[in-house]
C-alpha cells in the first residue's frame, strides 16, 4: 500500500513538474488579421470559460481547446484558467444546460490549431511555441 | 412541445444546414443528461403519494433523459433548446425551453423565446441533476405544484434583458425579466421579474430576486378563488462552494391574493467532501398561514463515480404541518396528497446522474 501511494504522489509530483517546466512553451495565437497584439490574463480566462464572447477590441471571438488529455491543454488550463477538470465539468454543465454557452470548440492538435486560426478571423487559440509558423500571430500576455 | 417550441425546432433544423459553414458560426452542438431514479416512502400509506408520484410501492417516474441543442447563429445572435423525456411523462419528448440570445456586448445581452425561469439557485438547470448535491433539489423551495411553495416554475415565455459585469474574479448580473407563466392550472400574466446575482470565483454566489404577475386560474381548479389575484414572490438566496465545503441556503416569501396561501419557505444545506463522495444534511421548512406546510431533513451521500457520472443516495424525514386544508381535496398535507398514516414519513432514494 504504501509502495503503491509513494508512485502516486511520485507520479503527481513529476506530473507538476512537467506542466511548470513548459509553461512558458505555450502561446496564444490570433489570426494575422487581427489588429490585437496583447490581452491580459483576465481577457483569456473569461473568453475560455465563456464569460466573455468579444475579443478585448470589441470583435467577435471563437475560443478553441486542444483534446482534453493533451499536456498542452493541461498546461494552458493549468497556468491560464486554474480550474482542475472535474471543476470545469461542473462548470460548463451550468452554462450548457440553461443555454448560457457552450465550451469551446475541440482542435485535434497544434497543426490543427494553426490550420484553423490561420482561416478563421475570429479565432483565439493556443499552441506550442516550437509549433508556431508565419500563418498566425502570437499574442502577448499582459 | 407547444407552438412556440415546434416553431424553434422547426427554425432550427431549417436555419442550421443553410449557415453551417467551415467556421463555428451556424455549427451545431449537442449535449445531453441522463437520470435513472428510484424513489420510495415509508410510513405514507396506501394511495398516499408524495410530491407527485412517490409512494411506499416506489417508482422510477423522476427517470429522465434530456437533449440540449446549441448554435451560433451569426456573430450577435445564439440559439438554444432543450428537449426532455421523463417518467412521469411516460417518456413522451418534450419541449423544455427554446430561446435566442442576442449579445450585443459582453455586458448586455437579450433573451427571447421560452426561457428558463430565472429563481433560485439550482432552477435554471434543476433537471440536470448531476449539477446539485441532492436526487430532488428542496421541495421546500423548488416544488412547483399548485399548491407548492410557489416560489418557482419551469421556464416563461417572453423576453429577457440581462446586463452583466465581469471582474477579475467576480461576475454580477442582472436581470430583468417578463412575459407569460404558465402554470398547471391556467396562467401567470403580466410576469414581471427582478433578478440580482453576484458570484465570486465560482465560490460564492449570492441572489436576489423579485417577480409578480396577475394569475387567470380556470374555473375548474381548486385555486379558482385565485383568479384575478396577484402573484407576488421574493427570494433571497447564498451559495457557498469551497473545495471540501459547500453550503447552500435559499428563502422565499409568495403571496397569491388568498390569506391561507401566504408562504415563508426556505432550506439550508451542508455538505463536505472527501475526496469523490459529499455526504450531505439539509433543512427543509415551508409555512403557510392555512398550516398544511411541513418540515423536513435530509441525509444525502453524493458519490463521484467519473468526471461526468454521480451516484446519489437520499433518506428524507417529511413532517407534514398540523393543520389540513381540507377544503381542497388532494391536497393540504404537507406535498402528500392525503393525510399520511405516519406523523412523520421517509422519503428516501436512489439515482444515477450522468451529463454528455
Amino acid at each position: 500500500m504504501k509502495t503503491c501511494m509513494s508512485t502516486l504522489m511520485l507520479m503527481a509530483v513529476l506530473s507538476f513538474t512537467a506542466i511548470a517546466a513548459h509553461a512558458d512553451e505555450v502561446v496564444l495565437i490570433v489570426n494575422p488579421a487581427n489588429p490585437l497584439t496583447e490581452m491580459t490574463l483576465k481577457d483569456v480566462k473569461n473568453i475560455y470559460l465563456g464569460k466573455s464572447k468579444f475579443f478585448p477590441g470589441g470583435g467577435k471571438v471563437i475560443p478553441a481547446d486542444q483534446p482534453e488529455k493533451s499536456l498542452v491543454r493541461k498546461i494552458f488550463y493549468d497556468v491560464m484558467i486554474d480550474k482542475t477538470p472535474s471543476k470545469l465539468k461542473a462548470y460548463w454543465s451550468k452554462r450548457i444546460f440553461t443555454g448560457k454557452g457552450t465550451p469551446p470548440i475541440v482542435k485535434k492538435d497544434d497543426a490543427a490549431m494553426l490550420a484553423w486560426v490561420a482561416e478563421q478571423p475570429l479565432a483565439l487559440g493556443y499552441v506550442y511555441r516550437k509549433s508556431v509558423n508565419d500563418s498566425v500571430k502570437v499574442l502577448n500576455l499582459k | 412541445m407547444n407552438k412556440f417550441g415546434r416553431f424553434c425546432m422547426a427554425t432550427l433544423c431549417v436555419a442550421a444546414p443553410l449557415t453551417a459553414n467551415a467556421g463555428e458560426i451556424g455549427e451545431i452542438q449537442w449535449h445531453g443528461f441522463l437520470t435513472g431514479a428510484y424513489m420510495a416512502t415509508s410510513g405514507a400509506g396506501e394511495d398516499v403519494h408524495y410530491a407527485g408520484d412517490v409512494s411506499d410501492n416506489g417508482t422510477t417516474k423522476d427517470t429522465r433523459l434530456g437533449l440540449t441543442v446549441t448554435t451560433q447563429v451569426d456573430e450577435k445572435w445564439r440559439f438554444a433548446a432543450q428537449m426532455k423525456a421523463k417518467g412521469v411523462d411516460d417518456f413522451q419528448m418534450e419541449m423544455d425551453w427554446a430561446y435566442a440570445t442576442y449579445d450585443y456586448s459582453d455586458g448586455f445581452s437579450v433573451n427571447v423565446g421560452e426561457i428558463k425561469y430565472p429563481v433560485g439557485l439550482y432552477n435554471e438547470y434543476i433537471e440536470v441533476g448531476y449539477t446539485y448535491p441532492w436526487i430532488r433539489a428542496p421541495e421546500t423551495f423548488y416544488n412547483s405544484g399548485t399548491f407548492g411553495p410557489n416560489m418557482t416554475r419551469i421556464s416563461y415565455s417572453g423576453i429577457g434583458l440581462v446586463f452583466t459585469s465581469v471582474g477579475d474574479e467576480s461576475e454580477t448580473e442582472f436581470n430583468l425579466f417578463g412575459g407569460l407563466l404558465d402554470v398547471p392550472d391556467g396562467h401567470v400574466n403580466q410576469l414581471i421579474g427582478a433578478k440580482l446575482g453576484f458570484n465570486w470565483a465560482d465560490m460564492l454566489r449570492l441572489q436576489l430576486t423579485a417577480t409578480t404577475g396577475l394569475m387567470e386560474i380556470e374555473p375548474s381548479s381548486p385555486r379558482d378563488a385565485m383568479n384575478g389575484e396577484r402573484h407576488t414572490a421574493y427570494s433571497a438566496s447564498i451559495g457557498l462552494d469551497m473545495e471540501s465545503f459547500v453550503f447552500s441556503t435559499e428563502i422565499g416569501t409568495a403571496s397569491m391574493g388568498v390569506d391561507a396561501m401566504e408562504t415563508t419557505t426556505g432550506y439550508a444545506m451542508m455538505g463536505y467532501r472527501f475526496g469523490d463522495f459529499m455526504p450531505h444534511v439539509t433543512y427543509g421548512h415551508w409555512d403557510v398561514k392555512g398550516g398544511w406546510g411541513q418540515k423536513d431533513i435530509t441525509l444525502g451521500l453524493r458519490t463521484e463515480l467519473t468526471s461526468n457520472t454521480a451516484l446519489k443516495i437520499d433518506v428524507k424525514q417529511v413532517k407534514p404541518g398540523d393543520k389540513y386544508n381540507n377544503d381542497v381535496p388532494g391536497n393540504g398535507y404537507g406535498l402528500f396528497n392525503e393525510k399520511p398514516t405516519e406523523d412523520k414519513v421517509l422519503v428516501y432514494g436512489v439515482a444515477l446522474e450522468l451529463v454528455f
